[in-house]
């Protein structure tokens, strides 16, 4: 007997993520999640992000690891708090492991949460968190080429990055040829060039984030 | 392998759906897979043979059926199909467009096995 299902496989985590986003709004609270591929300095960004906001901006972050508190534990260290969450093996976060870590944080006191996604550039895309921005970050080292690879991501943010600018003068990394691509893709998201290790960028990177957050409390309060 | 969470997500609801209909088996499962999504068909199968076990749905072939994808152009209304990421109009190059098909996933339909109908009289 043929019986007619029509059910969107994803529907459980997109109904998770709807109720981390009413929660969110509840409490004007803003969460940015923050997709790349292993390596490319997302913790090193979030710091930057914390050093230049921190006097503006209350904030909380979310690790997603497939294992160890390594990243966590340095969020800690500046005072922050950081909810690790070890998906053992899994390669994204899912809404409903946001949800547990939103439990153990105090909503009402905070601005901003940043989620920082597990390594990876396929999988993180086509999980909907309840986050308010979503954004990627690639690095020189990796290559101009990896909006080719990996379009779906690029095209589906809110803003990119470009991390480790500083080593273009060492690596074959075609900037303009990096712009031309992902204007292609999301001409509507900024690109926002950046080296965590001399700040060149860093006040763009925060004012970006601050408007962001601030824009979208009003978004959810109004 | 996030294919793993969505045979997971399959494995759940095609169980709900046996046994409203008190199937005894689940024989079919038909998937829909829009174009532009990046779930991989054999992923899912591998994941589902392995998962299935002890289920009832255990054994069940699984059918895929790709959904292409539509987009409608914001500027000059032409309807076409993007065949990779990187698209833009055919009629006039926008890249400004509503993507109306094509990032889909769902269950579209189980093919199930009931049991006989015994010869029960209620009193």
């Amino acid at each position: 007997m043929k019986i007619e299902v029509k059910k969107n496989i994803m529907a459980t985590n997109s109904s998770v993520a709807a109720g981390n986003r009413q929660r969110l709004a509840e409490h004007g609270v803003c969460m940015l999640n923050l997709m790349a591929s292993p390596g490319a300095g997302k913790t090193s960004v979030i710091m930057k992000a914390i050093e230049g906001t921190r006097d503006r901006l209350k904030l909380a972050v979310i690790e997603g690891d497939i294992a160890s508190e390594i990243d966590s534990l340095a969020i800690e260290a500046m005072d922050i708090p950081a909810i690790q969450i070890n998906t053992g093996g899994s390669c994204h976060l899912t809404a409903a492991m946001v949800s547990t870590a939103l439990d153990h944080l105090d909503l009402d006191s905070l601005d901003l949460i940043i989620i920082e996604n597990v390594g990876n550039l396929v999988c993180p895309a086509e999980f909907d968190l309840g986050e308010s921005t979503r954004m990627v970050i690639a690095s020189v080292a990796e290559g101009h080429d990896k909006p080719y690879k990996y379009p779906m991501i690029f095209r589906e943010v809110d803003a990119i990055l470009v991390n480790k600018i500083d080593l273009l003068a060492h690596c074959d990394f075609d900037l303009a040829q990096f712009h031309q691509v992902v204007q292609g893709l999301n001409p509507a998201a900024p690109v926002i060039e950046l080296s965590c290790r001399d700040s060149y960028g860093t006040d763009e990177w925060c004012q970006w984030l601050e408007a962001t957050a601030i824009g979208s409390r009003l978004d959810l309060t109004s | 392998m996030h294919e793993y969470a969505i045979t997971e997500s399959i494995l759940e609801i095609i169980q709900t759906e046996a046994t409203r209909a008190g199937a005894i088996h689940v024989d079919e499962v038909t998937v829909v897979i829009g174009e532009l999504t990046s779930f991989v068909d054999d992923s899912i199968r591998f994941y589902f043979d392995e998962l299935a076990q002890g289920t009832v749905a255990e054994g069940a072939s699984l059918k895929f059926q790709k959904l292409e994808a539509r987009a409608t152009c914001n500027s000059c209304g032409a309807d076409f199909r993007p065949r990779n990421a990187f698209f833009s109009c055919p009629e006039c190059r926008s890249a400004v467009f509503e993507l109306r098909q094509g990032q889909e996933l769902f269950i579209e339909s189980i093919d199930v096995s009931q049991a006989e109908p015994t010869d029960i009289r209620e009193n």
